[in-house]
């Protein structure tokens, strides 16, 4: 077979706008989609921990249908299903001279519903995981449950899940290019869109997964960085956190 | 001396972990200023009838009452319903508790672990806690640890921090559950001291705990548990060295030889 270098390094090193573009996209969505994750699933598993059955039920619910469908299924459904029931028909957003398409917001809100249902299993392993005897000697000290989860419990929760989220964000930068399937130009279709006047598939895809590992590498710095900053931080909890986060990563 | 008072009070306690009876009948009332020390043999139930005290622990019979209130539960025309949260949070200001694994709140620092409490639950404002919270550090020895984690503290230091947290809130009464079982021997003293200062202050305390030289140091009165019943009570030279029941005698000669 043959592998066309002058292509493949003319498009790693000077890759064209459409691509440029896509690559943004990605960013953009994947960032959007983690922070409607992170800001959904906390309070999804605090419902799945409660007691109540009008709060546990639909919070076990909803992580059991997203976590329990293929995210493809689920980005075709909200953009077209829910139009085509007549629920919510996604309309282009113009903020200036900067537009957001319906079928990127669309994209964005599939992929951080689902973000969501992982980031409460998450969340929720990360309160259990915190010491029994911190609440207890909270409830001693004749604090309220809501003001025990707010000043112990989850800034400890949130050191414990650190990594975790930062796997997850990995996850997510490389689930973003499903959303191809309703038409976002990010990465992963720009290069389809390439391809298919090209036929240079190989290098074509080659660029496309460096330009991945690229993003990923950025990321997996920042965490690493991050996590040496907690590590250096005299509160840090010792003896949990590290075989706790593995676990949690593997589940 | 003013007349002694009853401060707490436990009648008929009963509890169970699902068909085994943990608590048997407990009896018994503490008075205001009297340092009662829990013995008995593991699984005698003592740990278990402390954290009742403060409802960490439901009971399935019986009252509990602290400075006269019903702790953890209402009389609802004569039959006992778990009272709410806030309610039973409420009660717990009154009673300090300091646990055998110390549990300070490892993302806060030490002063912060003694003055959250003052400020968040009793309101008190901030400047006022920071300093009462320093006076009490001073007391347990600790005053130049203030900024420190309690991931970074001996065994010892973090159960005087505890200590320091448990007395921040004013409590009528202070619980210890085996303060010293969890620390390295050369630790245990500098916990039993700020306790002994403590009982000397006059400070309310039901103690459970091994340490029986201690124990008969500074107990007004032992109680001996054995299998979720008070087998024995009495003054400490009377419980350890005329023990009536053969469950004490057991028990003294298991850790006194």
């Amino acid at each position: 077979m043959h592998f066309d270098w002058p292509y493949f390094w003319h498009q790693l090193l000077e890759p064209n706008g459409a691509f440029l573009e896509g690559l943004w996209l990605t960013i953009l969505i994947s960032i959007a989609g983690q922070v409607i994750g992170l800001a959904l699933g906390l309070p999804i598993a605090l419902a799945r921990r409660a007691t109540a059955p009008f709060l546990t039920y639909p919070a076990r619910l909803y992580i059991f249908m997203f976590r329990g469908t293929p995210l493809l299924v689920q980005i075709v459904f909200i953009y077209t299903g829910l139009a085509a029931a007549g629920i919510l028909r996604f309309q282009d957003w113009h903020f200036g001279a900067f537009t957001l398409a319906g079928n990127v917001q669309a994209g964005i809100l599939a992929l951080g519903l689902n973000e969501a249902a992982y980031m409460a299993e998450i969340f929720r392993a990360g309160v259990d995981a915190v010491d029994r005897g911190q609440i207890e000697a909270a409830k001693s000290l004749g604090m309220p449950p809501s003001m025990t989860l707010r000043h112990i419990v989850l800034p400890q929760a949130l050191r414990i899940v650190l990594l975790p989220i930062g796997n997850q964000f990995n996850i997510m930068l490389k689930n973003s290019t499903l959303v191809s399937i309703i038409g976002v130009s990010e990465m992963l279709l720009v290069t389809e869109t390439i391809n298919s006047a090209t036929f240079r598939t190989f290098e074509l895809y080659s660029v496309l997964a460096l330009y991945f590992l690229l993003l990923t590498s950025v990321w997996s710095i920042v965490m690493h960085w991050l996590e040496l900053h907690m590590d250096r931080r005299p509160d840090h909890i010792t003896a949990p956190t590290v075989d706790t986060a593995l676990a949690l990563t593997e589940a | 001396m003013e007349p002694s008072k009853t401060l707490v009070s436990a009648e008929g306690v009963e509890k169970w972990f699902g068909r085994r009876k943990i608590l048997d009948r407990i009896d018994l009332s503490v008075t205001s200023g009297e340092v009662v020390v829990l013995i008995g043999s593991s699984g005698s139930g003592k740990t278990t009838f402390l954290r009742c005290i403060n409802h960490l622990e439901k009971i399935e019979a019986g009252r509990i009452t602290v400075n006269g209130f019903l702790i953890g539960y209402r009389d609802r025309r004569g039959r006992l319903v778990e009272d709410r949260e806030a309610n039973i949070a409420r009660q717990r200001r009154d009673v300090g508790m300091v646990f055998q694994r110390f549990n300070l709140f490892a993302n806060l620092n030490v002063l912060d672990n003694i003055s959250i409490a003052p400020i968040r639950v009793r309101g008190e404002p901030r400047d006022a806690a920071i300093i009462r919270a320093r006076a009490l550090l001073a007391r347990v020895g600790l005053a130049d640890k203030e900024a420190a984690y309690p991931a970074s503290l001996s065994g010892g230091q973090q159960q005087r921090v505890a200590i320091a947290r448990a007395l921040a809130m004013q409590p009528a009464v202070m619980l210890f559950d085996e303060p010293t079982s969890a620390l390295d021997p050369e630790m245990v003293g500098e916990v039993l001291a700020v306790m002994r200062d403590l009982a000397n202050e006059g400070m309310t305390m039901i103690i459970v705990t091994h340490e029986m030289g201690f124990a008969r140091q500074v107990a007004h009165r032992i109680v001996v548990m054995d299998a979720g019943r008070i087998v024995e009570s009495g003054l400490p030279d009377q419980v350890f060295g005329d023990p009536q029941h053969s469950k004490t005698r057991a028990l003294l000669k298991a850790v006194l030889h």
